[in-house]
Order: C-alpha cells, then structure tokens, then sequence
C-alpha cells in the first residue's frame, strides 16, 4: 500500500526514504476543489442548484480527507461501515430538519395574513 | 468454590501482567485496528454527530428565515433576512475598508488544509521511525494550527467590532457589530450560531495543538522511539484530520452557500 512504509528490512540505524508523492496528491485535489468552490461563489447567482454543487464538492472533499488522510480507505471492511452507516442517519436528521425549517419559517410569515 | 475464569486470572499466577491473548480476553483484533485507534475512531463517530447537531441547527433556523432574491449588491443588513455570506465576511487584515468578499476564510482554509497534509507528512515519518522527521512536521503542523487559531481570533474580533456602516435601527441610531443579543448583520440567531459553531470548532482545534505540542515533547524524549512505534501520532492525526474535516462542512454552510 503506497500509504505504508516500505517492509523491507533495512540495516540497524537506516531510515527508509519518505513516501509522500500520495500526500502531495491529496492535498492539489484538495486544494483545486476549494479553488472551484470560489469560481461557483462569484460567478454564478445563488441558487438551490448552485447549494447543491457546494454540496456535493464538500462531500468529494469529506471523502479525500477521510479516505486518504484518515487513511480510512485501507482499513477493513467492518470498519469502514462502522463510520459510514451512522453517518447516513445524520443525512436523514438534516434533510428531516430542514424541511421543517422551511415550514415553520412559512407558518409564521403567513400567521397574520 | 469459586472457578477461575478467562477474566480473572488465579491472583498467584506468575503471568498476571502478560497481555492477555484469548478470544474473547482482547487478544482478537476484529478491525485489524489497535484498540487505541479504534476507539480514536469511535470518539470522532461521536464528535460528528455533535457537529451535526450544530449544522442541523443552522440549517432549520436558516430554511426558517426568509431568503433574500434581489441581486446581490442590493442587499442590506435587515433582520428580516437571512444575511448573504460574502457581504458579511468581507474584511482582510490590514485592508481597512477594502471589499475582499471571503478572502480571509480562503487564507484559513488554506492554512488549516496545510496542517493536515504536515500532519500526514508526521505520521509517514512515524512508519518509518524518522524522529527528525517526526519532530520536523509536527513544528509545521502546530506552527499552522496556531496561525489558524490566529486567524480565527482576528475575524472574531472584526466580527464582534463591526463594520463602518453599521445597520440603522428603528430609532434611527446605528448599531456596529455583534453580540449574543444583537447584531449589525442579520436575524439575532445568525450571530448566536457564528459564536457557537466556529468557538466549538475553534476550540476544537486548540485542544490538537495542545496535544500536537505534547506529541513533539513526547517525541523530543524519545518516548515513542523506545516504545518501537508512533502509534500516538497516528491517533492524534485521525482527531487533527477531523478537525480539518469540520472545518470543510463549517465552511460551506457557513460562508459558501
């Protein structure tokens, strides 16, 4: 896995040459999303459609950083479920609660209509 | 008579301290993950859903607020409206009265993304045992916390200060800046859910430095070098990468959309 050091046993005292060529990677990735996130913010009006582009460009970042730096990629299956599985209740608390947010905010601009 | 079980071990036996190996004893590693990791990892799993509470919040009370539609450089600061995030976060440092919309939070995100990559760079010294290494990314790591946590103290304090214009109240004085009653940019909950999302955050993030610069002492010492690895570095990247990971969430609820 090139996130490893190398196995190979070295001499007694020898340090094995940094692997970091995957790091720099991630970080222009990284880097280059946030840099298309601020072409949206400026040259496209706010809309619904612009939100869910920022969305979904959080999420590709959310996934770099926790496959890649968190290294979360290479565990084992199990685990990798154990993270995700919980997450996907919180997708379904958001999307529950924002809807009732758009509707409270609605109630109460028509209650003295 | 009482039968010795694999959970308590007879008290003469001359093996008390020997790891125990059974099954069932923690001699099984089902993730193929240290228990230190794991539960690093279980921690984080609980600390998200903190920050989902919190992004869950903002989200209802925005959705609750009207949206403003006209075009942007019409908008005024009115607590009828939800306020549009680059006329809010508009200031640099050392750039009095310049319109920088989201300028400086590009600078932190940048800063804080730079940390992680020196915090992954960290723990790729710790696989190979490198303590100079280790001791070199971790100073950048904590040198761009600090800065962040710099940075961060400076927009709050602009934020809290104001701008020059103010908003005009009902009884035509102006107000500057903002409070946990008041504020010069929009509805009162915008203010309240600034403090408390980026100060969680924030804070968040003065606790990995606190233990990033314990992590460096402790490597300085060779503590970890003696213990034939630096596991301690991985565990204190997976929670310097969840911070990194918030901030990506923080940043696109709060300032982008």
């Amino acid at each position: 896995m090139a996130a490893h050091a190398t196995d190979e046993t070295l001499p007694q005292g020898e340090i094995a040459k940094p692997n970091t060529a995957w790091i720099w990677k991630t970080f222009f990735i990284l880097v280059g999303i946030t840099a298309v996130e601020f072409v949206f913010v400026f040259l496209m009006e706010p809309s619904t459609f612009r939100n869910s582009i920022f969305i979904v460009l959080t999420i590709m970042k959310a996934f770099f950083i926790v496959a890649e730096f968190m290294h979360l990629k290479h565990e084992t299956k199990g685990l990798i479920w154990t993270i995700l599985v919980p997450m996907a209740l919180l997708v379904w608390l958001l999307v529950a609660l924002v809807t009732e947010g758009s509707y409270v905010g609605e109630v109460l601009q028509n209650m003295f209509k | 008579m009482a039968q010795p079980t694999t959970l308590q071990p007879p008290a003469a036996s001359a093996t008390q301290d020997a790891p125990r190996t059974g099954n069932w004893d923690g001699g099984n590693e089902p993730f193929k993950a240290s228990y230190g990791k794991l539960m690093m990892w279980f921690f984080l799993l609980s600390d998200a859903f903190t920050f989902a509470a919190f992004l869950t919040t903002y989200g209802l009370i925005r959705h609750k607020h009207e949206v403003f539609t006209g075009a942007a450089e019409k908008f005024v600061f009115n607590t009828r409206w939800w306020p549009v995030p680059d006329r809010v976060f508009n200031a640099f440092p050392g750039l009095h009265g310049v319109d920088v919309p989201l300028g400086f939070v590009a600078l932190m995100t940048m800063i804080l993304i730079l940390s992680s990559v020196t915090m992954v760079l960290a723990v790729e010294a710790g696989h190979r045992m490198d303590k100079n290494d280790v001791q070199k990314w971790l100073l950048w790591t904590i040198l761009f916390g600090s800065t962040f946590l710099l940075s961060q103290a400076w927009e709050w304090s602009h934020f809290i200060h104001g701008s020059d214009n103010g908003m005009v109240m009902a009884d035509g004085s102006v107000f500057h800046g903002a409070n946990l009653q008041m504020n010069e940019y929009g509805p009162v909950l915008f203010a309240d859910l600034f403090f408390f999302i980026t100060g969680f955050h924030g804070t968040h993030v003065l606790s990995g430095v606190c233990l990033l610069v314990w992590c460096f002492i402790a490597t300085t010492n060779g503590t970890f070098h003696k213990r034939g690895h630096y596991e301690m570095i991985e565990k204190i990247g997976l929670y310097w990468h969840f911070v990194d990971l918030v901030w990506v969430f923080v940043f696109t609820f709060f300032y982008l959309v």
